[in-house]
Formats: C-alpha cells, sequence, structure tokens
C-alpha cells in the first residue's frame, strides 16, 4: 500500500478518537479562556504544541509571572510517553527520507501509533500515523476553537471549576494508563503521595514534579528488580 | 494580565519541548533500543507525572470538583468510555458549584 493511500487509511480510522479528542478540545478552549487566553493564542498553542494532556497540565500553572521552567519540565514530563512512542516506531518508518521521517513526527499521536499495530503488513505505518495524526489535528483545532466560542456560556459559572477540567481529562488518562497497564501501579501511586506531601509541606512546584516522579521511578524499578528476584 | 511576549513564549517552549519529546524517542529509538530494561521505566514516566499534577489539585479540590472526579473515575471505571465519562464529569462539575459550593 503507497504511503498515499495508508495516510488516507490512517485519517478514516480515525473516528472514535475523533470524538474524544473533539470533546477534551472543546473543553480546553473553555479552559483556555478561563485561565485569560486570548483565542489566537490557544489556537495557537493548540496548532504547535498539538498535546492534550500536556496543554491541559500547561494550563494549571498560567499565572503571572509565568513559570517557563515549571511549564517545560511539566510538558517535558507529561509527554514523556512521546519518547516511547517514537522508541516503538523504530522499526517501522524505514524507507522514507530523514528528512520526510523528522516533519512528520511532528504529527505522532498516541491512538495512531496503538491503532497501527492492528492494520495489515502491508500498510505503510508513518503514512498511517500521520494520517491519524492530520484527523486528530483538524479534531483538536476546531473543537479549540469551538470551545473558545462557548466559554461566553460559562460566564456565570465558577470559572475556578471550569479550570478543574484539566485535571479531570488527566484523570481520564490516568485510568486508562491503569485499566490498560500489565504492571502493578505502585510507581504512580508512589509518586502521587509524594506529590501530596511535598505540597503539603509547601514545596515549590517544579521540585514537586521532579521529586515525586523521581520517586515513582524509583520505585518502578525496584518493582523490577523485585520481580526478576 | 500576561504579557503577550511572556505568553508567546512559553507557547514557543511547549512546542519545542513537545516536538523534542516526538522526535528525540524515534532517533534514540534507533541507536540504543537494546538497552535492556529501560522501556518499563518510560512507561511509568507519564503516569508519574500525571499524578504529580493530580495529587495536589485533588487536595485542594472545592466539594463540587471532588464530587465531579468521583463520578468520573467510577464512570471511567465501570464503562471505559473517555466521551462519556468525561462529558458527565464536566456536567457534575458545572452544576454542582451551585448546589455544593
Amino acid at each position: 500500500m503507497s504511503t498515499w493511500q495508508s495516510l488516507m487509511l490512517g485519517f478514516r480510522s480515525s473516528g472514535a478518537y475523533f470524538i474524544s479528542t473533539f470533546l477534551f478540545g472543546v473543553m480546553f478552549g473553555i479552559t483556555a479562556a478561563a485561565v485569560g487566553l486570548e483565542p489566537w493564542q490557544a489556537i495557537l498553542m493548540s496548532a504547535t504544541s498539538f498535546t492534550a494532556s500536556a496543554q491541559f497540565a500547561a494550563l494549571e500553572f498560567w499565572e503571572s509571572p509565568l513559570p517557563y521552567g515549571t511549564i517545560a519540565l511539566t510538558v517535558a514530563l507529561v509527554s514523556s510517553r512521546n519518547i516511547l512512542l517514537g522508541m516503538a516506531m523504530t522499526h517501522h518508518f524505514d524507507g522514507h527520507s530523514l528528512r520526510r521521517r523528522i516533519a512528520w513526527l511532528f504529527l505522532l499521536n498516541d491512538p495512531g501509533v496503538v491503532t497501527s499495530y492492528r492494520v495489515d503488513k502491508d500498510v505503510d505505518r508513518l503514512g498511517y500515523v500521520t494520517g491519524y495524526g492530520i484527523s486528530m489535528m483538524v479534531s483538536w483545532l476546531t473543537s479549540t476553537l469551538l470551545g473558545l466560542s462557548l466559554s461566553d456560556l460559562f460566564v456565570n459559572f465558577d470559572l475556578g471549576s471550569v479550570k478543574f477540567a484539566g485535571p479531570l481529562v488527566m484523570t481520564t488518562m490516568m485510568m486508562l494508563f491503569i485499566k490498560g497497564s500489565k504492571t502493578r501501579s505502585t510507581p504512580w501511586m508512589v509518586s502521587g503521595v509524594s506529590a501530596l506531601l511535598l505540597h503539603e509541606l509547601g514545596t515549590a512546584n517544579y521540585l514537586v514534579l521532579l521529586i515525586s516522579v523521581g520517586a515513582g521511578v524509583l520505585a518502578a524499578v525496584l518493582q523490577g528488580r523485585l520481580a526478576r528476584d | 494580565m500576561i504579557e503577550q511576549s511572556s505568553v508567546l513564549t512559553a507557547i514557543a517552549i511547549m512546542a519545542v519541548v513537545v516536538y523534542l519529546t516526538r522526535v528525540s524517542g524515534y532517533f534514540i529509538g534507533l541507536q540504543f533500543r537494546h538497552i535492556p530494561g529501560i522501556q518499563p521505566i518510560l512507561e511509568v514516566l507519564p503516569g508519574c507525572a500525571f499524578m504529580a499534577i493530580l495529587a495536589p489539585a485533588v487536595r485542594q479540590g472545592s466539594v463540587s470538583e471532588l464530587i465531579a472526579m468521583t463520578c468520573l473515575v467510577v464512570l471511567m471505571w465501570r464503562t471505559n468510555n473517555v466521551a462519556l465519562s468525561t462529558l458527565v464529569g464536566m456536567a457534575v462539575l458545572f452544576t454542582g458549584n451551585t448546589i455544593f459550593d
């Protein structure tokens, strides 16, 4: 199957995730408006970052002065699964020029990678994942725009509650992680408890992230060693 | 009010960081995919980051926010339907704050 045909297949296969992405996008638009982002700024963020979870996470710190380091660290940590997705595709993007791979990796997306394992072997994986990504991008941008447009309807609601949409969306993803994980959730629990303790101690946000993720990783390492012994 | 230049800087930082995570994994994989034991650690990282953000947010949550979160978790657990769970969670969040808070 040609790259173009694979791209179209990926685009057509994305219906289910198109809807959930659309839902997240609407909420992101509403949340972005709630924290004070201008519509064009929110659209620019969605178009250039194209990542629901990291964008929601970044909005948690959207206060003046913007903590660049904390935002960068949060986005890097939340998006770190992209590293794994990229590694998982190591064997599947062969046969394309380096320039194309570098450019098209911008549209690397979770559902595209996951579902690409279910398609026939003759499907071009880079084309498929990219087609899927184009669909997700269309969904993400149009829904962000819709959310921004709808934000006025929520003017009578407590904007602090709208901001909680971020944690709600992150919780759905966390649930997917937990339910889909083959291993125990101990590292995530360790990370959560550490974050809670550090938060109670008044620790700076970036340190809460760094230390609690470090604790989770340590728990994962120990869990791995115990499993081998 | 946040200055426009600060917002653009933050958006640029986010875009670069996210793109680097997308592209770096692939090229790291090309070079080091045979390192034993690294995959399980990479797999837990996103979840750890989520928990590190979620735990303090929930700790600070209002009654309506916690009820919305509970509804969402129960629905997700029972149905595994992201769209439905999120819709219900958001509905409870929006309506609950006028009742509970």
